[in-house]
């Protein structure tokens, strides 16, 4: 009934919009087609994959008022659950002049960093945290010479929230925010965030009823050239008894972010600090469906390197919101304009150590205290991470470019039963890239990354190399065709495999269509985007892709 | 049923009513938290290019800086370039910096929940950039970014200055 109503109200602005030639009426519709046959390996086995999805976004404004929707069909779908019909719609209205921006429907929203509420959506990923309600804004500005601004925002609505790793598993949650802003001299600005929610979070056996309050406050200071961001949100989750879980639950957690950045010409500084304990728990505790860790609809800053590298972003650090503390070192050094350099430093940890102090069988955690919990720890108990990353670009000539990197990355995941069996990993990789425009929009590039992995858990051979090699040739604008070549020395690969050969064509038939079909097998791994990572099988076959713009 | 008729009523409309994407009104930070309405950027210059990038996303680097060369030969023409920033809040902190160490000084604004790339029917690709007229009309919509690509944009660019 809803969606009909929808359609009724759609059309009638639709004809109205018409009728009255003094509207402004204009329509834009997008499609994205995907489609692939082949095999995927799944526990050393090999099955046949086959996948159609067809995406497409409509949207219609007439004056101020934008009305939208998403036509999916996902008959097979890649990753997650199948689907065909209206996955998305909504209504606008927004206007600049008196500072109203209003949507009822499916929406997304940021508020702050993302500490108390940051809800997006990655179709890769089978990850989307969209808000099905409304949305109302108003923001006002007092004052010419030493204006002060203001701004104000409610929204309501559902997210549903499908397990990326149980695509089955749906997680509700009702939710509430409240948020207020004020910038009352121009190089300053904070505000407020509130959020409730009413969750409902399954697990194997039942479904357990989770109210959350979270309170955020945030604030952004400009002196010069430097800039600063700070970031604090608490939360409470209450439980009602059921049989998982017979005695309520009270967790109390909080989060903190903060980044520095100090910039001038040719050179910038970034530091970023993070320390969240939305829910330390044991190590026995850590389950992805336990309902007092960190919602869905939060997302902080991960305050660690997002790689391009092929080859780096199968090893990502994967951030534990829950427990985590440390930060990130940022330097941009940019001595001309054609050649630039980039340093970054990260590190990470647990915040405490646990003990089992259970007898036999018996397994019982107790909380070892550290008074510095709030730096990282490079001890192993702390589960430790850490990068050192260097970068230098150099853009030559019109004709030639070349980049080169160099990544280390330590970590460690502690073992606390049985500490000799920890998982210790070190790796460094060698990206490179060299572009050549040969013939005026004809341009040759390859890319050539090198991997030395030493692993502690792999049980035959624990040093091993990863090589990828990528050979593009590309003709501005509307052609590329690419072939990659991938080995491993590694004798633990899921798929068995030690060589990849993947080749893939571009062509834009124009500006805004554009056809792309690969052919060959991929190896997988894990893929990390917006700070949420899922593993992604291999695949061996036929991939097309279609996207195209009216 | 009522899916199929919606979807063909859909289809009419927009076959009727597209234009090849539409301007979308704006008003957004830049690095330095001053609001910066597009209206008043169109209204100021004689085409206006919008370019969506993130930090993390190599093309659109070597477009910014490729764009950037543009910019400067043809700003006093009245071409405008304004960069809008898509990092989300892992990387957002690093755009100062990085923009103010390569001496860029065309515009850039802060888009972090993508409203305005969304409001251009931008998807998940990047870079993305728009075209605009002095008229607010669409003139091109580009999607990527590959070494050469920057001659199209200049001639269009020019096209549009009515420079021959």
């Amino acid at each position: 009934m809803k969606k009909f109503l929808f359609v009724v109200i759609f059309f009638s602005f639709t004809i109205a919009a018409n009728a009255q030639l003094n509207l402004n009426v204009k329509a834009a519709l997008n499609n994205l087609l995907r489609y692939g046959s082949g095999s995927e390996i799944v526990l050393g086995n090999s099955n046949p994959k086959e996948y159609f999805e067809n995406v497409t976004d409509a949207r219609l404004s007439v004056n101020d008022i934008v009305f939208g929707m998403r036509y999916e069909i996902d008959q097979p779908i890649e990753y997650g659950v199948n689907f065909k019909g209206i996955k998305k719609r909504y209504v606008e209205y927004n206007n600049n002049n008196v500072g109203i921006d209003f949507r009822a429907g499916d929406f997304w929203q940021i508020v702050g960093r993302g500490l108390s509420l940051n809800t997006f959506e990655d179709r890769g990923q089978f990850y989307d945290t969209g808000i099905d309600g409304v949305k109302f804004a108003y923001k006002k500005t007092f004052g010419d010479k030493k204006p002060v601004k203001v701004k104000g925002m409610f929204l309501g609505g559902r997210v549903l929230f499908n397990d990326y790793l149980v695509p089955t598993r749906v997680e509700t949650y009702d939710i509430r925010s409240g948020n207020f802003e004020i910038s009352p001299i121009k190089n300053l600005n904070f505000g407020g965030n509130y959020v409730y929610s009413q969750g409902s979070v399954p697990n194997a056996f039942d479904t357990t009823a989770v109210k959350s309050y979270i309170p955020e406050g945030y604030g952004t200071l400009t002196i010069g050239n430097f800039q600063m961001f700070a970031s604090y949100a608490h939360k409470q989750s209450n439980t009602t008894p059921n049989n998982s879980y017979p005695t309520p639950l009270t967790a109390k957690g909080d989060g903190f972010y903060s980044s520095i950045s100090y910039s001038m010409p040719k050179i910038g500084f970034t530091l970023d600090y993070k320390n969240y304990r939305f829910d330390l728990t044991a190590p026995d505790y850590r389950g992805n469906d336990r309902p007092t860790r960190m919602l869905p609809f939060q997302n902080p800053p991960t305050a660690v390197k997002e790689h391009a590298s092929t080859l780096l972003s199968r090893y990502p650090h994967v951030v534990d919101f829950n427990d985590e503390v440390g930060g990130q070192f940022d330097v941009v050094y940019a001595p001309s304009d054609k050649v630039t350099f980039n340093l970054n430093l990260a590190s990470a940890s647990r915040h405490y150590n646990y003990k089992n102090i259970g007898t036999g069988a018996l397994i019982v955690y107790n909380r070892i205290e550290r008074s510095s919990s709030y730096m990282p720890s490079f001890s192993d108990e702390f589960s430790p991470w850490y990068e050192t990353y260097v970068e230098g670009e150099w853009y030559a000539s019109e004709k030639l470019y070349a980049k080169v990197s160099y990544d280390y990355q330590n970590s460690v995941i502690y073992d606390n039963l049985n500490p000799a069996a920890s998982e210790k990993q070190k790796i460094s990789t060698i990206p490179s890239e060299l572009r050549y425009t040969f013939i005026k929009n004809y341009t040759l590039k390859v890319n050539f990354e090198n991997q030395f992995v030493y692993n502690s858990s792999k049980t035959t051979k624990k040093d091993f190399l990863n090589e990828l090699i990528s050979l593009s040739v590309s003709k501005s604008p509307d052609l590329s065709a690419t072939v990659s070549y991938e080995w491993t020395t590694s004798d633990e690969e899921p798929t068995g495999k030690k060589a990849w050969l993947l080749g893939e064509v571009s062509y834009k038939l124009n500006t805004t269509n554009s056809v792309t079909v690969s052919y060959g097998t991929e190896r997988g791994g894990i893929r990390c985007t917006n700070g949420i990572c899922r593993y992604v099988r291999p695949f061996e076959g036929l991939r097309l892709t279609i996207n195209s713009k009216f | 049923m009522k899916k199929t008729l919606f979807l063909l009523l859909f289809v009419f409309a927009f076959v009727t009513l597209s234009k090849a994407q539409m301007y979308y009104e704006f008003t957004l930070p830049d690095i330095d938290g001053n609001d910066v309405s597009l209206n008043k950027v169109v209204e100021k210059s004689n085409v206006v290019m919008l370019s969506f990038w993130a930090t993390w996303c190599t093309p659109c680097k070597e477009e910014m800086k490729k764009m950037a060369d543009l910019y400067e030969k043809y700003k006093d023409q009245g071409f405008e370039y304004v960069a809008l920033n898509n990092d989300n809040q892992k990387s957002v902190s690093k755009v100062k910096s990085f923009i103010t160490a390569q001496g860029y000084t065309f515009t850039v604004l802060m888009d972090n929940d993508k409203k305005v790339f969304e409001g251009y029917s931008g998807k998940d690709e990047m870079p993305y950039s728009v075209l605009i007229s002095k008229k607010k009309e669409i003139i091109s919509v580009h999607t990527g970014f590959k070494t050469g690509d920057e001659l199209m944009i200049e001639n269009e660019i020019k096209t549009a200055l009515g420079i021959k």
